[in-house]
């Protein structure tokens, strides 16, 4: 789906400047709540997952884990920002205001306003338990130059996330790649 | 919820396929419930403007339905090592989401038996979702 490429002056030397950065200015995002059972309980509903180490006391203590776990593919939500509603529209759908991602800057202001995740491969070392807090460091992987895609020209931008424990433990890596794109409405 | 026996696992066993009728209840769900407040998936009038037909479920949502099709087969005592997938179409509402996928290898180390699962997820359009997967499991059978 990528076949020409184009070049847009400038803008690659500003974002290849950006690859091994971290994605944002502020540090680890850490977790606005610890691993909870009401999370995992919405979670569980809305996936209707009746995995009962999630949510069952007996069940978790009973099985290799010996207490209730987080489901692993929680990992990356649970240090998502909580989002500021108001605006959302109007920021092109960012959850939070300022602070945002230097990358995602750039690129928006060069017009690649649509985003569109393609790929999430996670590495989960170990499972997490109630209580727990994570935080998340995540770096600027790789950006690819523009590319005509189905869905306008676009980008593809590649970040690489590590969450640690309340002890700086890794539990989990998480390499996930979006396409930033200029969307093309059909006249 | 039985899980199942490591040492029984072949290669080429099928993973017990789940279904989804998606709507976009389903698909807003996922979305709050990863806290992914994206308009594209709770907002079909912003879906459009973004070149979007409908809203259309996001990519934690995808992963986590993965992670259901693996543990609903495989049970409460195997553990998501790895996982990884790459989005094809988008899944809006009205469509059936179909996982389905097999063995593709089955190792152990010393204190744990592993699963490799090569796995498609198809919609309406053609396919949705292709990944690999990698499933622990206790050696000495179910607890």
């Amino acid at each position: 789906m990528a076949n020409d490429e184009v070049t847009a002056p400038g803008l690659d030397e500003q974002l290849q400047a950006l690859v091994g950065q971290p994605i944002g200015a502020g540090g680890p995002s850490i977790g606005p709540d610890p691993v909870n059972q009401p999370m995992i309980r919405h979670w569980a509903a809305a996936f209707e997952d009746a995995n009962p180490i999630y949510t069952d006391p007996v069940a978790g203590a009973a099985s290799r884990f010996g207490e209730i776990v987080a489901p692993p593919l929680m990992l990356q939500t649970w240090t998502m920002a909580t989002p500021k509603i108001t605006g959302i529209r109007e920021r092109g759908g960012s959850p939070v205001e300022g602070g945002g991602a230097e990358v995602l800057r750039l690129l928006d202001g060069a017009g690649f306003v649509g985003t569109l995740a393609t790929n999430s491969e996670f590495e989960i070392l170990r499972y997490l338990r109630l209580g727990e807090r994570v935080s998340a460091t995540t770096v600027v992987d790789a950006i690819s130059r523009e590319k005509r895609t189905r869905l306008g020209p676009g980008r593809f931008l590649t970040w690489v996330t590590t969450y640690v424990d309340d002890a700086g433990a890794v539990v989990g890596v998480q390499t996930f790649r979006i396409l930033k794109f200029k969307p093309e409405v059909p006249a | 919820m039985r899980s199942l026996d490591w040492s029984e696992i072949r290669v080429g066993d099928e993973v017990t396929p789940l279904v989804i009728d998606v709507n976009a209840t389903v698909i807003a769900a996922g979305a709050i419930a990863t806290r992914d407040f994206m308009p594209v998936h709770h907002d079909r009038e912003y879906a459009n403007v973004q070149g979007a037909p409908d809203i259309f479920m996001n990519i934690l949502s995808d992963t986590a339905y993965c992670s259901r099709f693996l543990t609903d087969w495989a049970g409460p005592d195997a553990r998501v090592a790895r996982i990884a997938i790459r989005l094809g179409v988008p899944v809006f509402p009205g469509h059936t989401l179909t996982y389905t996928g097999s063995v593709s290898a089955v190792w152990r180390t010393e204190d744990e038996g592993f699963v490799d699962i090569e796995f498609t997820a198809v919609d309406d359009l053609g396919e949705h979702v292709s990944g690999t997967a990698t499933l622990g499991l206790p050696l000495d059978g179910p607890t």
